[in-house]
């Protein structure tokens, strides 16, 4: 006991080690921090010197962690606006439910195809659904996206994906945390988590008023102990009512975000995100035995075609029906591929549920390989659509002489 | 100039515009404070041709010169207040300009201008109220006139532009 603050300042100093590396290579810290925990962890050998199988604080890191998942989904919640959905527009809708819709028939498919069952089918398709917010905002960035005519789209259709996640995870945990297995109480816990959110947005709704008078506090000290006492109880009351933690979380989230006090809290917030959501990645990394990797490799790779192929295919459903061109819209599914975060809060939920092993595994390879290969595809998106537009004979290939056709003869205007 | 206003999720606001000179102009305000203006091909609107981030300090500087509201007292050259037709005009007395070295008296600037001089800011001695014909302007002064628009136009372009450049 005398060592674990050495062991967790280990585990911290890998962890930096790992954002420090991702960041000099302007990568997501995500795959990094997962594959440093898969190395080290229970089952990496005895250095002696230094322990790096942090047994004795495992159950500390584990606890950091989770503190990761509740402000990675209170901070969703905060985000997540109504209004804003409504204002988005008529694109947005149809190319958010296209995706949607695409990805989690697709996904359930899947999960019936490798002879899983129905619950472990409906985690993978909740999963396959989820892009990662994080990533896809950070690649834009970094790429200087953020003024092309897709990225609107794009985030406009993550917006209408995190509602998704939201009401997905409300429902798969009432149906997963339920202790009865009759179908009248899961309809019940189900119902339960069903009424709980709603709840939550009536309370948001009717009550911002009341909310904004009482979160009208000064002193940021008193203001940041008010929030955090909040959403530390609320996300624990819920997992009495068998709604997972999380979900809690991102309610109380939901309920602050109408309040004028929404940027304040996400300010403050955000570090503390950011803090906790890399031990998150890194106790995800301890938790997964290496050898079992095998296991899923197969399931996994072909989950990752699947992925790619129906966000490429949405991506340029969407684009097309909000007038972009094929270049445009042949950007949107490569950017917005990117798995992360919520992909492997959503496997935690099936994990949570013991349900088939296999999706450990399976949520780490599938992760690790399209937090990568999401933002490779991104940066070489012209690539990628040269060797599309060969195929599809979209348009005739943008060459120099092309470029020079279209300055000596203007379109009229 | 219509500006297209836009919410981006998760990184901030975009506002859009093509110019009269037909560029289109993209800037971003991320979340963090800083700005981004992009600027697209004139073939291929998809396409950024070029594109500057600014920090949130940089972009107010950057703010305050495109839209001409630096005041800065130490380098001012000329401001002017105008009370319906009458101008009141603060310009500094460059070297090469005209009535450098030259009395009020010896251009008549009340007679020919029909300006009226306020006053000499003097760099080094007194500052002049109400200078009379004899007084000298000295390259580095500023005077303080006072006209119609159209003369005060008139005297700037004779006697104290031409050594602007």
């Amino acid at each position: 006991m005398d060592h674990l603050i050495f062991e967790v300042g280990t585990a911290l100093l890998i962890v930096a080690f790992a954002a420090y590396f991702a960041g000099k290579f302007k990568l997501s810290i995500i795959p990094f921090l997962i594959i440093l925990g898969m190395v080290v962890g229970p089952h990496a050998p005895d250095l002696g010197f230094i322990d790096l199988r942090f047994i004795d604080s495992a159950e500390i890191i584990t606890f950091l962690g989770r503190i990761g998942v509740l402000f990675l989904l209170f901070y969703l919640g905060l985000e997540f606006s109504v209004d804003k959905l409504i204002k988005s527009g008529k694109n947005i809708v149809y190319g958010g439910t296209v995706y949607v819709a695409m990805n989690f028939i697709l996904g359930l498919g899947y999960g019936f195809l490798v002879g899983l069952g129905f619950y472990e089918a409906l985690i993978i398709a909740g999963m396959v659904s989820v892009s990662s917010s994080a990533i896809v905002a950070k690649v834009l960035v970094d790429l200087r996206r953020t003024g092309n005519k897709e990225t609107e789209l794009i985030l406009g259709i993550i917006l209408f994906d995190d509602i998704f996640l939201a009401v997905f995870l409300s429902v798969m945990s009432g149906l997963l945390l339920s202790d009865n297995s009759s179908t009248l109480s899961t309809v019940i816990s189900v119902l339960i988590s069903i009424g709980y959110m709603l709840l939550f947005f009536v309370i948001a709704r009717v009550g911002t008023k009341y909310l904004n008078r009482f979160l009208n506090i000064k002193s940021n000290e008193v203001f940041i102990i008010v929030v955090f006492a909040g959403l530390f109880f609320i996300a624990g009351f819920s997992e009495t009512i068998h709604v997972a933690e999380a979900i809690g979380a991102l309610l109380f989230g939901l309920m602050l975000s109408e309040t004028v006090h929404s940027e304040r809290i996400e300010k403050l917030v955000v570090p503390y995100r950011d803090f906790f959501g890399a031990i998150f990645f890194f106790s995800f990394g301890l938790s997964i035995d290496p050898r079992t990797l095998g296991d899923a490799i197969w399931i996994s790779l072909g989950a990752v075609i699947l992925t790619v192929l129906s966000n490429v295919i949405a991506g340029m459903i969407a684009g097309r029906n909000a007038g972009l061109s094929h270049k445009a819209s042949s950007n949107i599914g490569l950017t917005i591929m990117a798995r992360g975060e919520f992909t492997i809060i959503v496997a935690n939920l099936g994990i949570a549920a013991q349900l088939s092993p296999v999706l450990k595994p399976f949520s780490a390879l599938y992760v690790l390989i399209l937090a990568i290969l999401g933002p490779f595809l991104t940066k070489e998106s012209s690539k990628v659509f040269n060797l599309l537009n060969k195929v599809f004979k979209w348009q005739e290939p943008i060459t120099k002489k092309s470029i020079k056709k279209k300055i000596e003869s203007p379109p009229d205007a | 100039m219509n500006i297209n206003e836009c919410e981006l999720p998760g990184i901030g606001r975009k506002f859009e515009t093509i110019t009269a000179n037909n560029d289109r102009i993209v800037i971003i305000i991320h979340d963090d404070g800083n700005r981004e203006v992009y600027h697209y091909d004139d073939n291929d609107d998809e396409e950024s041709i070029s594109g500057v981030t600014f920090t949130d300090q940089e972009a107010r500087q950057f703010a305050s010169i495109m839209g001409g509201m630096v005041y800065q007292p130490k380098t001012l050259e000329s401001i002017n207040l105008a009370i319906n037709d009458l101008i009141i005009e603060w310009h500094k007395i460059d070297v090469k300009s005209p009535i450098a070295n030259k009395t009020i008296g010896e251009y008549d600037v009340r007679n020919n201008y029909n300006i009226t001089i306020i006053a000499i800011i003097k760099k080094e001695t007194e500052n002049l109220l109400a200078p009379g014909p004899d007084s000298r302007l000295v390259p580095g002064d500023t005077i303080i006139l006072s006209g119609a628009r159209k003369d005060v136009k008139r005297i700037y372009q004779d006697l104290l532009a031409k050594g602007r450049d």
